[in-house]
């Protein structure tokens, strides 16, 4: 798929800037992130192929203005619906309640 | 299957790898000149869009793995040998690049035709 992910060679996106004394997760939640990777794959039985595809299909401009672990997210939520495992409605009522809360 | 604490080592240790261990015979040996094929599917595919046409060199052949462009729509791992693949940058990028510049990328057998 020559989607947006596949980056390499583009003109016009700036120099590379890595930070200096990086953290492994620049946010709590982006640990929860990885640890939902090993918790999912064997559960859901997906490939690590299947999850890349799956962030492939990120709409273009979201893809580049989201972080990493938001990008495995996005995987996540659409390997668990694709398996029947949550639905739609479920993780769209969660993040509603979630945001209630957080107000 | 649930992941439970007792697992988590062995997963975090093994779960990734994309090995295969099967015996399958390469197509292309250390040294071959190569090009690469026009593969553009809709699919998933590991080819980087930049390479495709691009003529290279073998240089290191790794073994056997699952095929990625299979494996992500659970078509079975179609395993075959993966290559780093020696391009020179004008090659890669045309004629303002750097005369000196190479790039190696890890390229799948299933990629690749005998130049």
């Amino acid at each position: 798929m020559h989607g947006i992910h596949d980056i390499g060679g583009m003109h016009g996106i700036g120099p590379i800037a890595p930070e200096e004394n990086e953290p492994v997760f620049h946010e709590e939640w982006e640990g929860r992130a990885f640890g939902l990777f090993g918790a999912t794959y064997v559960f859901a039985g997906y490939t690590v192929d299947e999850f890349r595809h799956a962030i492939e299909h990120i709409e273009p401009a979201h893809y580049l203005e989201s972080s990493y672990y938001e990008h495995w997210l996005f995987a996540f939520e659409a390997l668990l619906i694709k398996r029947g495992i949550v639905t739609r409605e479920e993780l769209d009522a969660r993040v509603a309640l979630l945001r209630k809360e957080a107000e | 299957m649930l992941l439970t604490a007792d697992i988590v080592p062995v997963v975090l240790a093994t779960g990734a790898t994309a090995r295969v261990n099967k015996r399958v015979a390469p197509r292309f040996r250390v040294g071959d000149r190569v090009r690469v094929r026009n593969h553009n599917p809709l699919t998933h595919t590991r080819l980087p869009g930049y390479l495709r046409g691009k003529r290279g060199i073998v240089e290191t052949d790794y073994g056997v793995f699952a095929f990625p462009d299979t494996h992500a729509h659970g078509l079975g791992d179609k395993a075959q040998h993966c290559y780093s693949v020696r391009f020179t940058a004008r090659e890669v990028w045309g004629a303002t690049a750097s005369e000196r510049d190479t790039l190696r990328v890890d390229v799948f057998d299933d990629y690749l035709d005998l130049d």
